[in-house]
């Protein structure tokens, strides 16, 4: 089940910070919901675990990320991350690029293209329930990466999302069609 | 001609309503799930999410641990019984539980037994399987490749490759294409489907550790077949094996294979000494149990300018997935396949198939048909249509230069078969009157100079059924004959039992229906039982329409026993010699004094009252019914569709269906037999798919995905039939349950082709949702 899901967003800040920041795995992952860094191998791979509750299905990933390309010249980063499920019943990867850009108002665009390829029980989901899904995890993930942005400090306790909210927010996302 | 009996004694041709429906409709049928044993415990699968992976480690320490769970059965621990694997119908073997390595999602790699189903849910979840995955081939194309992997390490043969069969004269068909004037061909994929029954597959196996008996409750259309199965592979005497088949929600083919489940009850059972309850949910039953087609299909006609059809030639490629579990009689690994000339007479044909492995599911069984007869009636009825197209002559026009002639009966195919009987033409004439087809054709013409799209869909199939002969047919060596044994009661009502067993078709009525005619003891006064391998004659159960082509003429035979024997009785009762008697459903009387009568009631009190001396008392029969050859139901169907340009949802106005099944035993059930099948090829035709993603993810594997037809979706059903009855059945019968299937999907098919045709569209691949037909209008521009 291959997804490929492009986001843009924009972020009140200025490049260099954004930068310094979505370039480091440690200070990224608790942006990502359920996702935690559990262990630095080198400087570019990391282990670490996510879990990503959908409907009656929890799927608790443990694997790899690794930084693939980071390009500090042109705001260009690629990350590989790839997992199985503790319970063997599926992996999942993905492939994300992310790329920053100034906006004239002097705020950070960021543009990211993430590949999503899941195999096992998650998966026989169908396409649309995985796509809802991602589209929710994203927008934790952009609120979480924006107020972390402003307040470095901040640690809000990240949990998996909720199976009902997930499935509610799935079942509308269904309904009115495309998001 | 039939006789026909009064509505009271309800033999052949009444439309008596089904006495099993009393039960089913007050919700009192007696399902594998409504069995409830003293003690009984529950098993559940673990299965694989990979299509393909080594299998490292089976971590069964937690799940142990949860109160409640009895044991957890793993492939090491049948391997050490010599059980991990199972032979299938088809000289292939099958994984029971997984070991070394996973084929296909959601295969099976652990049971675990709890007392309770949601002990051994829960249990299931906490068994930690450690994976590594392997490359995975869901395209058999690409599985053909000599550099792909293995998937089969098994196997001393280090391919993909299944078999290779081939039928025909290939040089002399060849040629024919080389002079041909005219030539069409089709590529058409007949898609991966679920038979999908209502009732998913499970059984409850009750090992008595004090008798040595083991008793299966089972969801089986062959559990004679079955219980030899059990016997031979787990080396139970056949005689401590009892199968019963008790109600069943629905088989078409899903319910003829052994499946790992079975066998993990069993050996639980026999294990701990109580009863085991295994139940499918529906998509383990989607995603796992026999799916049917998956047939990569070409078809190519050499023509005469004329249309005059000169050779055929067919190429498929078939997807067996892991294990090739098809079930079909052995010396047939294409099933009936080559019955592909259809019902057209080809001077020549060439058909060839090759079986490949992929990480899929394994199967393929025959759903609602006889052995792959419906990929081979759709791809006749297909191609016939783009040859039409090709030569701008009317489908209609084409079939009816090219059928055989009602005439050339038996006709020998050019394929090997013979036919027994048919009358092609007087069907279709009737269909196309039905439907008004030349005032269609016209209405067709005008909407296309507005710009709407309608189209009329032809299908002139025929069938295979009814297998069959001893001397080409059998299962796993078992010849394919079938059974009936009938005993009068004293006070004249009667006991059958068959070798064949009901899934929902009605057999309780029918065959009660065929010793009413035979005897004319009243239907209602006979007792039909089934699916008791204690109780009933040995037979091979019911699939490929075969029930009333075997245990039907069986019964009929059985019951001309027992009349032989009470014309020797109402002899002996009227004291008059047994030429001197005639017979009428119900009695014999002396000829030309009808008042002196002994009705069969009478007859059989005698038999054991007064049986005239030296005469061995009681009145009962058996016969096992080898048939002399398959009959060949035939029919066409019509259908006119409309299609929505703005949506590309195709629109079923009207759908017409005249089917020749030969002599009718009962009027109703055929024609619910025929709306069914009918539904079921529409959801075919338009909605269902059970497709893989390149990582061998099932898509279709729940009822989200793998839709269902409901009344919403279904149309108006228009019956009707002509009657060429067979020659060599006892009644003339042929079988009908499965046409329906065979028939429509090519109807369908033709008629959406047919309304996009003047566009240059020469086929689309089932199912053919709106997305592709939208697709379709978009690329010819006929929407922007």
């Amino acid at each position: 089940m291959g997804q490929k899901i492009e986001k843009t967003f924009s972020v009140a800040e200025p490049l260099d910070k954004v930068w310094t920041f979505l370039s480091d795995p440690r200070k990224v992952a608790p942006c990502v919901p359920g996702a935690s860094i559990t262990e630095q191998v080198d400087d570019k791979t990391y282990k670490g675990t996510i879990s990503v509750k959908v409907g009656p299905t929890v799927t608790d990933y443990r694997g790899e990320v690794q930084i693939e390309r980071l390009d500090s010249q042109n705001h260009e980063i690629e990350i590989l991350g790839k997992g199985q499920d503790v319970r063997g019943r599926g992996s999942a990867s993905m492939k994300m690029t992310g790329k920053l850009r100034t906006l004239p108002n002097g705020d950070t665009e960021v543009t990211s293209v993430s590949e999503i390829s899941v195999v096992g029980i998650l998966a026989q989901m169908g396409g649309r329930v995985i796509s809802e899904v991602s589209n929710i995890m994203f927008g934790e993930f952009m609120k979480s990466f924006q107020a972390r942005l402003q307040q470095p400090d901040a640690s809000a306790e990240l949990k998996p999302i909720k199976a009902t909210s997930v499935a509610w927010e799935a079942t509308k996302g269904l309904f009115r069609g495309k998001s | 001609m039939i006789h026909k009996t009064s509505p009271e004694v309800g033999g052949m041709g009444h439309p008596l309503r089904r006495k099993e429906d009393s039960r089913f409709i007050q919700g009192k049928g007696n399902y594998v799930d409504d069995v409830h044993l003293p003690g009984m415990v529950y098993g559940q699968m673990v299965r694989s999410p990979y299509a393909h992976a080594r299998l490292k480690t089976v971590n069964t320490e937690k799940a142990k641990k949860l109160p409640g769970v009895l044991a957890i059965i793993t492939g090491e621990d049948l391997a050490k019984a010599n059980l991990a694997w199972m032979p299938t119908l088809s000289h292939d073997k099958q994984m029971v539980l997984a070991t070394g390595k996973v084929l296909f999602q959601s295969q099976e790699v652990a049971f675990v037994i709890a007392e309770d189903r949601y002990t051994a849910a829960d249990a299931a979840e906490l068994v930690e399987v450690e994976y590594e995955e392997l490359p995975v081939l869901v395209d058999p194309q690409k599985a053909m490749d000599p550099g792909a992997p293995v998937l089969r390490e098994d196997r001393e043969q280090k391919n993909n490759h299944i078999f290779h069969w081939e039928v025909g004269n290939r040089k002399a068909t060849d040629d024919v294409f080389q002079k041909a004037p005219v030539k069409a061909s089709v590529n058409a994929f007949f898609q991966r489907c679920h038979p999908a029954p209502l009732e998913t597959c499970g059984c409850v196996a009750d090992f008595n550790k004090a008798t040595g008996k083991l008793t299966v409750y089972m969801t089986s259309q062959a559990p004679h077949a079955h219980r030899t199965v059990f016997a031979l592979v787990g080396g139970i005497p056949e005689q401590n094996i009892r199968v019963i088949s008790p109600d069943i929600g629905g088989g078409f083919g899903n319910k003829v294979p052994v499946y790992p489940g079975y066998v993990c009850a069993i050996v639980a059972s026999l294990t701990l000494g109580v009863p085991v309850k295994w139940i499918e949910t529906r998509s383990e039953n989607l995603q796992s149990t026999g799916f049917a087609r998956d047939y990569h299909m070409t078809a190519e006609i050499a023509a005469d300018r004329d249309g005059k059809m000169q050779a055929l030639r067919v190429k498929t490629l078939a997807d067996h997935g892991a294990f090739n579990a098809a079930a079909q009689p052995t010396k047939f690994p294409a099933g009936l396949f080559s019955i592909c000339t259809g019902s057209y007479d080809y001077p020549q044909a060439f058909c060839e198939v090759d079986g490949v492995y992929t990480n899929k599911a394994p199967g393929g069984i025959a759903y609602r048909c006889s052995f792959r007869v419906t990929e081979a009636a759709y791809l006749i009825e297909r191609v016939v249509d783009v040859l039409a197209l090709e030569l701008k002559m009317d489908p209609a026009e084409l079939r009816r230069k090219n059928f055989i002639p009602p005439d050339r009966f038996p006709y020998e195919s050019s394929l090997g078969w013979t036919y027994d009987s048919g009358n092609y033409e007087a069907a279709m004439k009737l269909a196309l009157d039905k439907i008004g087809y030349a005032e269609l054709r016209k209405e067709q013409a005008e909407k296309r100079k507005k710009g709407e799209l309608m189209g009329i869909g032809i299908s002139s199939f025929t069938e295979i059924v009814g297998a069959g002969p001893a001397h080409t047919f059998d299962i796993l060596g078992i010849k394919m004959f079938d059974s009936c044994e009938i005993r009068i009661h004293p006070t004249g009502k009667a006991i059958t039992r068959m070798g064949t067993k009901s899934q929902g078709q009605g057999h309780e009525t029918t065959y009660a229906q065929i010793v009413a005619q035979e005897l004319g003891i009243p239907a209602n006064d006979v007792t039909v039982e089934e699916g008791d391998t204690d109780t009933a004659p040995y037979g091979l159960g019911t699939y490929a329409s075969r029930s009333t082509p075997t245990s039907g003429a069986a019964t009929a035979i059985a019951a001309r026993k027992i009349r032989d024997k009470a014309k020797k009785i109402a002899a002996y009762m009227l004291e008059c010699s047994e030429n001197d008697l005639e017979w009428e459903p119900g009695k014999f009387y002396v000829k030309g004094a009808p008042s002196k009568a002994k009705t069969i009631q009478e007859i059989a009190f005698a038999a054991y009252t007064n049986m005239p001396p030296g005469m061995e008392p009681g009145l009962e029969a058996v016969d096992y019914y080898d048939p002399p050859n398959l009959t060949f139901p035939f029919g066409t169907y019509a259908c006119v569709v409309d299609i929505d340009k703005g949506t590309g949802e195709v629109k079923v106005r009207r759908f017409v269906a005249v089917d020749d099944c030969g002599n009718i035993i009962n009027p109703m059930i055929v024609e619910g037999q025929i709306h069914g099948g009918l539904t079921e090829g529409l959801a075919i035709a338009f909605m269902q798919q059970i497709d893989y993603d390149e990582s061998g993810n099932v898509q279709g594997g729940s009822f989200q995905d793998y839709l269902l037809p409901t009344a919403v979706e279904t149309p108006h059903w228009e019956t009707d039939k002509t009657c060429t009855p067979s020659p060599h059945h006892p009644f003339g019968a042929k079988g009908v349950g499965e046409s329906p299937n065979v028939g429509s999907p090519a109807a369908f098919v033709n008629a959406v082709v047919d309304a996009l045709s003047h566009l240059g569209v020469k086929h689309i691949d089932m199912p053919i949702a709106p997305w592709k037909v939208w697709n379709i209008l978009k690329e010819k521009g006929v929407i922007s």
